[in-house]
């Protein structure tokens, strides 16, 4: 196991006071970055290979270079909207590294060429936002935002921006609605938010542990971090684990670390008299995995797309074998029929289907043909929405019913299992 | 400019043309539901998706702009099944409402689901989500959220067009409506207009709603006679009977839209104030007779005032409401039947859009017409004729419409201190008229008569009959041929071709002008 990357200080406790942060290290890049060109930084990163670590996992770098240099005005959002069931991650950077994703967001900014940057963070995050707010008015105490920041000409200025709990918020043309104070609906694309993106300026939105990783790139170079992982997969990603293991929690490896490994050495494996089941590899959006397939994965981009699922946030949900998977999908496709923001047709209309049709077979009455059709309209959700949320829903729909289709046959056919019934 | 090729068919286009206009131009519809032309573009009813070669999955064809060497396919077997499941989504929660829907017969979801539908439901009627219905949601308007089909068509038009916006969706996935701002009502002078883009039947006119199934009504083109604008319309009737006016496209004039105001207009054929027959003072009493007795009337009187004071006495007063075949005839009569130069066809009404929409600030269809004529026969001005009305020497005066209800003030002033003169109207509506006629003699609306009007930008444009006038009222240039003919002075207009060639012969603007040269767009004159 490499150095830590962005867990390096995790564990102080002191390290949300400025001061511990200095004397650890915080904002010491900073000025080598401010000291560089944009071009150069932009180039570092783009030599890192670092890859978005909200979910879709779009080269950085190249993002970037996707601003018009010539624009007067751009904006840096960095996405802190964390709402996918089963991630956590970003909020443990947040709470207890805050001065990190600060200074990443200032060396990014001055890469980029903003001069105002936002935190969307998720409404939830109550403590998150104030420990944001605080280390701000830290950072611009020291000097490392504001005015002519350490002396370099460059001026920011970051605002922090709470969510009101929608989970679209997180989609980021949806983010950027919300904050221009607008309903959270995710805009056409294109034109794309490089182009024409926040109060309609060019803009960049990354997640919160991309821009985490900013500071160590320029510090070290984007080579040092190519370095890192596993082919077009590196650097190193924060993995949460949920479910019955025995230590669940955000843990930082390399991308390519085999799963069995990171499951049985980071979270100790399942509870005493618990046996795995599947695994939803990258946030509740991602495909299912059985536990044969889970086990003979490695956690990188392209390990788990050729195991038919994603990487996506890292958001790695454990599954037991006492856990039904009718049970499971229908709490799954509650969240989404609930979070569906109604713009367009096939999610608004078919979200709600799905689930109707799922509530039916889980109370065991269910009628021949539910389980087909319920895959019939998830596929005719598939690829046709306005934005990834349809795909995000009937892929989880579509690799539960493939794998563990006995399971919704038998409930369809009134075989059902006790659990169900009263949540139902 | 970018090659693209659409179903076989290729063409050249310009940049950052959408693969649906693209379309359009090569003749082929791709069904839509929130896109529409004069509106922003959403994506979200994703009915107009299609196949694009070599991208991943299939393409909204309103939002996807032409590239060049791009292949589009829009009848292929993976678009048709996809707008069958779009439509399926589309339906679940639909209403069975089509034999009580007034947009049956003209609904996006009825003809598509012909066209591409034609399945059985798979889902179950107990299972669908039930909304409020009727609800009134402004003096003109009725709204059905369970038949909605939230393609916010409506939202926008009242975001981008009005400016107003009195709705908005709330709530959210299928829980989303159409609802009224707090405290609002769509009231606006536009509201009509959401009935027309609303692609179901959610938002219905208070107007229309009930009066007609769509498929018994014929249509006309026509134009609409409300202001100086002269938009474009479609009248809707049957059996002689006008149910409704829809705006009919015309890029130079209205674009898709029209106004509450223009498109409640047709209602003037029902009217109280409606002149149906012909009426003469005789002594205190108005007493009705029929056309022909009350015109021979008329026409002694005219006689009687031409001896007695010389034919100056008699004033002529064309209307900015009339056509300019009406004003021509009105014109000629007046010199060569009674003889006088006391003509006033000017009404120097300010031109131009009041509200940055639609709606002219000069509240008649052809000043600009009557206008031509006026200066054709050399008349006097509004002005001259009101001082001529105060200094006694008008004993007579001749009107052809309501033109003088915008000049009141001045005219009750004139008047005050002056010998009220006789009048004769020639009249279809007697409404707002500020002045006890004596001889009435009814003309047809705009609705029963064909006619010319030049609008406010010089546009050349017609009206068409869409009903026939009642009673055997005539239109105007024919009464006066008439009058003429009686009276031994022949202004020889007796047929259409007649008043073209004339027309021809007094305005060089419209030097050869024919109703097939105008079209159904009109010609600019002006």
């Amino acid at each position: 196991m490499a150095e830590k990357v962005l867990f390096k200080n995790i564990n102080d406790p002191k390290q949300l006071e400025i001061e511990t942060c200095l004397k650890n290290g915080g904002y010491n890049i900073l000025k080598k970055a401010l000291s560089m060109k944009p071009e150069a930084l932009i180039e570092e990163v783009k030599k890192s290979n670092l890859r978005g670590r909200g979910g879709a996992g779009f080269p950085t770098g190249m993002k970037w270079s996707f601003i018009p240099k010539a624009a007067p005005r751009k904006y840096l959002v960095c996405n802190a909207d964390e709402g996918e069931p089963g991630t956590f991650k970003d909020r443990v950077i947040i709470e207890k590294d805050p001065h990190l994703l600060l200074e990443g967001i200032i060396i990014s900014s001055y890469a980029i060429g903003a001069y105002q940057a936002y935190i969307y963070i998720r409404g939830e995050f109550v403590k998150g936002a104030r420990i944001l707010e605080k280390a701000i008015s830290d950072a611009y105490k020291n000097g490392f935002l504001g005015k002519n920041i350490l002396n370099s000409g460059y001026n920011l200025d970051v605002i922090v921006h709470r969510g009101a709990g929608a989970y679209i918020c997180g989609e980021e043309t949806a983010l950027l609605e919300s904050i221009e104070g607008k309903r959270g609906l995710p805009r056409v694309k294109p034109p794309f938010p490089a182009q024409v993106g926040l109060f309609g300026c060019p803009t960049v939105i990354n997640n919160v542990e991309t821009l985490a990783a900013v500071p160590a790139i320029v510090a070290k170079g984007g080579d040092w971090y190519a370095g890192i992982g596993k082919g077009k997969s590196t650097g190193t990603k924060l993995f949460s684990i949920s479910g019955p293991v025995k230590k669940p929690g955000v843990y930082e490896v390399d991308l390519g670390y085999p799963f069995k490994n990171f499951f049985e050495e980071y979270a100790g494996g399942m509870l005493d008299g618990k046996k795995l089941k599947a695994v939803i590899p990258g946030g509740s959006s991602t495909p299912v995995l059985t536990a044969e397939e889970a086990m003979n994965v490695a956690l990188d981009y392209e390990s788990l797309q050729s195991a038919g699922s994603m990487l996506g946030s890292g958001a790695i949900i454990i599954i037991d074998d006492k856990t039904c998977m009718v049970d499971a999908l229908y709490i799954l496709v509650r969240f989404y029929h609930h979070e569906s923001c109604g713009q367009c047709t096939p999610c608004r209309e078919g979200s709600g289907w799905i689930e109707k049709v799922l509530h039916r077979i889980e109370k065991g009455k269910g009628v021949p043909g539910d389980v087909e059709l319920i895959e019939s309209v998830a596929n005719n959700i598939m690829g046709r929405t306005l934005c990834p949320f349809g795909d995000a829903l009937a892929m989880p729909v579509l690799s539960f019913v493939k794998k563990f289709r006995h399971e919704f046959i038998d409930h369809a056919a009134g075989k059902i299992c006790g659990r169900a019934v009263a949540r139902a | 400019m970018p090659r693209i090729t659409i179903d076989n068919r290729t063409i050249d286009v310009e940049a950052n043309t959408s693969i649906i206009k693209a379309a359009e131009r090569v003749g082929i519809y791709i069904p839509r539901y929130c896109y529409h032309p004069s509106l922003s573009i959403v994506a979200t009813c994703r009915m107009c998706i299609v196949e694009v070669e070599k991208a991943p999955k299939l393409m909204p064809a309103c939002s996807t702009q032409v590239m060049d060497g791009m292949v589009v396919h829009t009848d292929t077997e993976k678009v048709k099944s996809a707008r069958k499941e779009i439509l399926e989504f589309l339906l679940i929660n639909h209403p069975l409402d089509c034999p009580i829907c007034d947009q049956a017969g003209e609904c996006f979801l009825q003809d598509y689901y012909m066209d591409y539908g034609l399945y059985h439901s798979r889902f179950r009627q107990e299972d669908k989500i039930r909304r409020r219905k009727r609800r009134i949601i402004g003096n003109n308007l009725v709204l059905d959220n369970e038949r909605c089909i939230l393609c916010s068509r409506c939202v926008r038009f009242l975001q981008e067009v009005t400016k107003t916006e009195e709705l908005t969706v709330a709530e959210r996935g299928d829980n989303s409506e159409i609802d009224l701002r707090e405290g609002k009502t769509v009231d606006n002078p536009y509201s009509l207009n959401l009935a027309d883009i609303c692609p179901v039947g959610a938002i219905t006119s208070r107007d229309f709603r009930f009066q007609s199934r769509v498929w018994f009504l014929q249509r006309t083109n026509s134009i609409c006679t409300g202001c100086a604008t002269g938009c474009n319309v479609e009248a809707h009737h049957r059996n002689g009977k006008v149910y409704r006016l829809l705006p009919r496209h015309n890029g130079n004039v209205n674009g898709h839209w029209m106004c509450d105001f223009g498109r409640l207009s047709y209602k003037v054929l029902m009217s109280e104030s409606r002149v149906t027959k012909a009426d003469i003072r005789v002594n205190e009493g108005i007493n009705p007779g029929n056309i022909k007795d009350v015109l021979k009337e008329t026409i002694k009187i005219i006689e009687k005032i031409i001896k007695d004071n010389g034919a100056d006495s008699i004033g002529v007063m064309g209307s900015a409401n009339q056509s300019l075949e009406n004003n021509l005839a009105l014109a000629e009569f007046a010199r060569k039947s009674i003889g006088t130069k006391n003509i006033c066809m000017d009404f120097p009404f300010e031109q131009g859009i009041k509200d940055g929409i639609l709606i002219n600030k000069d509240p008649m269809p052809n000043s600009s017409g009557a206008r031509l004529i006026h200066t054709a026969n050399n008349g006097i001005s509004i002005d001259q004729f009101f001082s001529l009305l105060k200094a006694g020497r008008i004993k007579l005066v001749i009107v052809s419409g309501n033109d003088l209800y915008f000049f009141r003030e001045k005219l009750s002033e004139v008047l005050s201190d002056a010998p009220k003169p006789k009048i004769i109207g020639f009249m279809s509506d007697m409404s707002n008229f500020p002045w006890q006629v004596d001889c009435i003699l009814p003309v047809p609306t705009c609705f029963e008569e064909r006619g010319m009007f030049i609008n406010y930008a010089g546009l050349l444009q017609k009206t068409e009959p869409a009903v026939s006038a009642k009673d055997g009222i005539k239109p105007l240039w024919e009464l006066l041929n008439e009058a003429s003919l009686l009276m031994g002075k022949s202004i020889e207009l007796k047929d259409r071709s007649a008043i073209l060639g004339k027309l021809s012969q007094t305005i060089k603007e419209i030097n050869g002008i024919t109703y097939e040269k105008i079209g159904e767009k009109g010609v600019k004159v002006l």
